[in-house]
């Protein structure tokens, strides 16, 4: 079971992950031009001092907006190409299609994010239960907005929808929330709507990780495993698998 | 033995903003085990609904349909261990290969990496695909295309093939080439329902017809028995202004802009070939085809797509 498990998630990150980086690499490009575009002008505006705040955003945002746009790939494989009915008519588990193909969009970050990682080391020096918990974090954050994007996904029925949800998507939850600034800085109403949204949290923790140590991050660490778990029981419950079965 | 395919007074209602459409009012049937069963029908005719329905997409309203037993509802777990599908207008990967389509499909499917790789390459060659097995689907034409999502359906060692509307939009040799594939894994004892609405195709790859229309299954059978339901088993086709009234004591008579079809028996084609008024230049004589059963069963008005 695990192991097919594991054959099937491989095979999905290969086809839209390997193979198409192998063959296509210039959407490498442009996964990561928006964060580092963000970086730089961080470092223009904020000079030297905002490198660290500016890595932290720009490792989150890449994580964002590849699991935002995945609403794009998967309904152009459910609408455009009906690869989505081949596997739904076939044992294959929704979730493990959805995690395949959110792993095989990781991948064309993979260099970005690697880059913006080791900026934070040398700018923090952090060690490694640090690093860790920053991939822990990370990693919350790609099942929260990959399990939201399959939930989208299942939910549109037009492929020229999808392009405004998702740009708008990836706005909301990628660079709107307190990333780049402390939340402290939004008026008190606002900073209430922006804790609903989970990279808020996810920001908050990584600067606890990376800036102060550990500090004061239990709770957010709580918030964000608790807001993953709703947002799983979510899609599970509301994600329209196989056409619209009522 | 449960039969392959059974469905009984299957009903599916699609309902969006308040209007409701009824795809499928009444469809009952079942397949043989081993051959082709060929789904006929005009766009909108339930076809579509009836393949989604049996490979567990779409709920029925009314009625059920079983594979092999299995219900789709009930058993669907069960059922997607012994289905496997080519949807409607279905389109490869345009980045990979048709290799690593059958390949990484066997290998999603949980089989290990060598048994993928072997079922590929028995797959490719058993189609034919060699050629162009290692190029990638954006360089591949229409029917090579089409051909790949073929192959991985097939790819699966599965007890029923669901191939909906495989050849639309090919060309009649292109279509061919689809046509070989199904006809190898018909040879190789296998079971497949195909939805058409060509009805050269369904007359030829078809060990079984069922004919529908307006969410109507209309009659089921082998081309022989579908002609033989006829009250004629004989088709003259004349060319240019014919009397036609000259015809109707022979049978039943069909004018339009290309011509007069008189549908009438054997003993009749003498007498007619003797009538003066017939030049014989213009006329061709044959038995009852497909497309007259087809359009006898269903009429020739316009149905409205179920899509």
């Amino acid at each position: 079971m695990i192991r097919e498990l594991y054959r099937t998630i491989t095979s999905l990150t290969a086809m839209n992950g390997f193979i198409p980086l192998w063959r296509r690499p210039i959407a490498l490009i442009a996964v990561i031009s928006t964060p580092f575009s963000f970086l730089f002008f961080i470092y223009l505006f904020g000079g030297p001092s905002k490198i660290l705040i500016g890595a932290i955003g720009g490792v989150l945002f890449t994580i964002v907006n590849a699991s935002t746009m995945l609403q794009t790939d998967l309904l152009f494989y459910k609408l455009d190409l009906k690869f989505q009915q081949v596997v739904a008519s076939t044992p294959i588990n929704p979730l493990a299609y959805m995690f395949g193909l959110a792993t095989g969009n990781i991948v064309f970050t993979l260099p970005g994010l690697a880059i913006f990682m080791a900026i934070i080391v040398y700018e923090s020096h952090i060690g490694t239960l640090q690093i860790l918990s920053v991939i822990g974090t990370l990693a919350t954050t790609w099942v929260i907005f990959s399990m939201f994007s399959f939930l989208v996904s299942t939910r549109v029925r037009e492929m020229r929808d999808i392009w405004p949800i998702s740009v708008m998507f990836s706005i909301i939850f990628g660079v709107v929330p307190p990333i780049y600034y402390s939340i402290s800085a939004l008026p008190g109403p606002v900073q209430y709507v922006a804790y609903v949204v989970p990279t808020t949290w996810a920001a908050i923790l990584l600067k606890g990780i990376v800036i102060q140590d550990f500090a004061g991050v239990a709770l957010p660490a709580l918030v964000f495993v608790i807001e993953m778990l709703c947002v799983l029981a979510f899609t599970s419950r509301f994600s329209d698998w196989r056409l619209n079965r009522s | 033995m449960p039969v392959p395919l059974e469905s009984k007074s299957l009903k599916k209602i699609y309902r969006n903003k308040g209007r409701s459409t009824t795809a499928i009012n009444d469809f009952t049937f079942s397949v043989k085990e081993k051959g082709v069963f060929s789904l006929l029908g005009r766009n909108g005719s339930g076809k579509t609904t009836f393949v989604k329905v049996s490979t567990t997409q779409l709920t029925p309203d009314d009625g059920y349909v079983r594979v092999f037993g299995k219900d789709v509802v009930e058993d669907e777990k069960e059922l997607r261990h012994m289905i496997s599908l080519v949807p409607q207008e279905s389109r490869p990967f345009p980045h990979m290969t048709p290799y690593e389509h059958v390949y990484y499909f066997q290998k999603m499917n949980g089989k290990a990496r060598e048994e993928s790789k072997e079922r590929a390459e028995s797959v490719i060659g058993l189609l034919g695909m060699h050629d162009f097995a290692r190029t990638e689907c954006v360089n591949l034409s229409g029917g090579q295309k089409q051909l790949t999502m073929v192959a991985m359906a097939l790819s699966l060692d599965t007890q029923i093939y669901f191939l909906d509307e495989p050849t639309i939009g090919l060309d009649i040799i292109t279509r061919k080439g689809v046509w070989n594939a199904i006809n190898k894994y018909r040879d190789a004892g296998k079971t497949i329902l195909l939805t058409t609405h060509y009805l050269d195709e369904a007359a030829f790859l078809s060990d079984e017809i069922g004919i529908v229309s307006h969410g109507n299954f209309i009659k089921q059978g082998t081309l022989d028995e579908l002609r033989s339901g006829l009250e004629y088993d004989t088709r003259v086709a004349m060319r240019g202004r014919v009397d036609h009234r000259a015809f109707e004591p022979y049978g039943k008579v069909h004018s339009d802009e290309r011509g007069t079809v008189l549908f009438t028996s054997q003993e009749y084609v003498e007498k007619i070939l003797s009538d003066s008024s017939v030049r014989k230049e213009r006329i061709e004589i044959g038995p009852i085809g497909l497309d007259d059963v087809f359009i006898s069963l269903v009429g020739e008005d316009i149905e409205v797509d179920e899509n």
